[in-house]
């Protein structure tokens, strides 16, 4: 209208959610667990960096991955930091996984009507030295499990885990069983194989590949030496150990 | 919505439909037969859009007489399904397709073997060992599931017909009151009191 | 509801050494209510050429009596059977026919074709509903399950696979994929075309 007011209701909308691609992929093995995710972030056909890591330590014996909105993401991997170095400061000692793993569910279900936009993976070592994961939807419901994948390719690359983690539809030969846990070496070629794979037939998933090994304490790190781009994270060398290897993927 | 049920057994197929014509929240009839005996050894419960449901009930019926007629034999089941199933599927991409599920049950005198056919209005065609259209198929498959046997005598079939009708009864809402069961083998077709 | 995913169901075809192996899962479904576990999506076109059709279950009919027609039409008027690759282009055009009111199927095809010199080259292809072809070299993937069949396919499949490799490869990429889909399921069958035979297997699988 003349006046400047408007002749029919208007609607404005501000949308605070992205999506911003990418996928995570956690494998436990029997003392060890395997956290990856690729280092593309995008937003619809656009690219915004080819190195955008989604994969964090958390401690000497916890990996977090976080998937999904990354502006969301990133917020929450400080906060659940800001958490764990308030345990420590009160504590004198790092929080166990399970621990973490229950306090990231409180944090998700806080906000459980505005949500973080994320999927969560949690990696690492228990208090009994055994590899663990544990995945989380957005609003914190969650799951321990041998292995996980989410994000953008997880339709993709869980099959592919259900086949070759858990041995799905696949029967043992006569007398035989299949193993509960497989050595590091095959769980790394897993990993690759499945992030090589997203990166061939999904546009979001690519550029780089960042893979966080948490080893439990007293487990050698034999296998992992000379290995390509390998960088030791872990604070003392006689506790957990977590180690990160990165890796390149096609940027196509 | 119209509930219907078919099941196989050893030499017969038995067809079940129930016999209510409602329009909205009212029962206008409730001893309507909405299985037609397409040939002696053919039976076709149909369930739908009312108006749509018995003109194509008659359309089928008279053409497939007139192929009975013009070379003495009728369609054998396979066939006669296979038809109905086409003019159903051409009728969909028409201006004003036709809104009629069907289950087709048939005895086939050259091979003395029973048929069911699965079909719905969008010219979905499947042979089964048992098949229900309308909500009696959220309460009957499960239990056909677990109860249905190929080689079941019609006292035993019946019988699980029976479980079927009883646990509609039971949990829906809007159950019939009443159905009609008719069942075709090598004798031909013929209406069964439960 | 999309129409695509009205009735469920999945085709894989692989190219392996001098072979090839076409896939599909059984179910037939009325979205999440499971219909029959015996429902075929794959129809021999001819000795050496197989079609999946996943998609509208109607339309699967309806496309297969079409093809049949089709195919005894250009026998009769060639005197020779089809080869493959002028198969594929049958299949686009008919679907092209449609262009503006489409069958809701996204055929995939398998088969062997005959080089000058006598031998056979393995042949596969997909198209959309439309019919825009897709050669490719290695496997191609339609239905409810594609996006998991990529991923599994991806991972699993490699050149010059063996007829019996080959069958373990496709089989279990379509059984692990088709697990992780609601749509498809309730059963597969394989096929392994070879110059001198077909291996059709049925396969068991997870019934939910």
């Amino acid at each position: 209208m003349p006046d400047g007011s408007f002749s029919h209701p208007q609607q404005r909308q501000f949308n605070p959610y992205t999506e911003n691609g990418g996928t995570i992929l956690a494998i436990a093995g029997a003392d060890f667990t395997v956290i990856a995710g690729d280092t593309r972030q995008s937003e619809g056909y656009s690219i915004q960096t080819r190195y955008a890591p989604k994969v964090f330590r958390l401690t000497d014996r916890a990996v977090l991955a976080v998937n999904g909105f990354a502006a969301d993401g990133n917020m929450f991997v400080k906060k659940v930091k800001q958490r764990l170095e308030w345990y420590r400061h009160a504590h004198a000692k790092d929080m166990p996984l399970r621990a973490i793993a229950r306090l990231i569910q409180t944090m998700l279900y806080a906000q459980r009507f505005f949500p973080y936009y994320v999927y969560n993976i949690l990696g690492g070592i228990e208090e009994d030295g055994s590899g663990a994961v544990y995945s989380f939807d957005p609003v914190g419901s969650y799951e321990r499990e041998a292995c996980r994948a989410a994000g953008a390719a997880s339709s993709l690359v869980q099959p592919f885990l259900d086949n070759q983690i858990y041995f799905k539809n696949q029967t043992a030969a006569p007398g035989t069983s299949h193993p509960t846990h497989l050595p590091l070496p095959d769980v790394l070629s897993i990993v690759i194989d499945s992030f090589t794979s997203a990166t061939e037939r999904h546009i979001e998933v690519g550029d780089g590949l960042e893979m966080y090994i948490v080893l439990a304490k007293g487990r050698s790190a034999q296998s992992l030496e000379g290995m390509r781009g390998l960088q030791e994270l872990s604070t003392r060398p006689d506790g957990d150990r977590v180690f990160v290897i990165r890796k390149e993927l096609k940027k196509d | 919505m119209d509930i219907s049920f078919a099941l196989t057994g050893k030499g017969y197929v038995i067809v079940a439909a129930d016999t209510t014509a409602a329009r909205s929240i009212i029962k206008m009839k409730v001893d309507e037969d909405k299985i037609k005996v397409i040939s002696p050894h053919l039976l076709m419960a149909y369930s739908g859009e009312p108006g749509d449901t018995v003109q194509f009930a008659e359309y089928v019926e008279r053409n497939l007489r007139l192929y009975q007629i013009r070379n003495t034999h009728p369609l054998r089941p396979s066939s006669a399904a296979s038809w109905i199933r086409g003019a159903l599927a051409s009728s969909l991409r028409s201006r004003k397709p036709y809104s009629v599920n069907l289950l087709v049950g048939g005895y086939d005198t050259s091979t003395y073997t029973p048929h069911l056919y699965w079909i719905d209005y969008l010219g979905t065609m499947t042979s089964v060992p048992f098949a229900a259209h309308g909500y009696g198929s959220y309460f009957a498959l499960s239990l056909l599931d677990r109860y249905h046997d190929p080689e079941a005598s019609l006292e035993e079939g019946l019988a699980t017909l029976r479980r079927c009708l009883d646990e509609v009864a039971k949990r829906l809402v809007v159950s019939p009151e009443k159905y009609k069961v008719r069942v075709v083998d090598k004798d031909g077709v013929r209406e069964i009191e439960l | 509801m999309s129409i695509m995913e009205y009735n469920g169901g999945s085709v894989i075809a692989m190219v392996g050494k001098e072979c090839v192996a076409i896939a599909s899962d059984l179910r037939l479904g009325n979205q999440s209510l499971g219909i029959s576990s015996h429902f075929q999506k794959i129809f021999p076109m001819s000795d050496r050429i197989y079609l999946g059709l996943p998609g509208l279950a109607t339309d699967v009919t309806t496309l297969k009596e079409q093809f049949r027609l089709r195919l005894n039409m250009y026998t009769i008027k060639e005197e020779r059977e089809i080869e493959p690759e002028t198969f594929a282009h049958l299949v686009s055009s008919t679907l092209y026919e449609r262009r503006f009111g489409p069958y809701f199927i996204e055929p995939v095809m398998a088969g062997l074709q005959k080089t000058p010199s006598g031998a056979y080259k393995p042949f596969i292809a997909a198209t959309d509903l439309i019919g825009c072809l897709n050669f490719a070299k290695d496997f191609v993937v339609a239905g409810t399950a594609s996006t998991k069949l990529f991923g599994v396919a991806e991972g699993l499949w490699e050149p010059d696979l063996e007829p019996e490799d080959l069958f373990e490869t496709c089989a279990q990429t379509l059984l692990n994929a088709v697990d992780r889909d609601a749509y498809s399921g309730w059963g597969a069958e394989v096929y392994v075309v070879t110059k001198d035979k077909v291996i059709k297997r049925t396969l068991k699988g997870r019934m939910d």
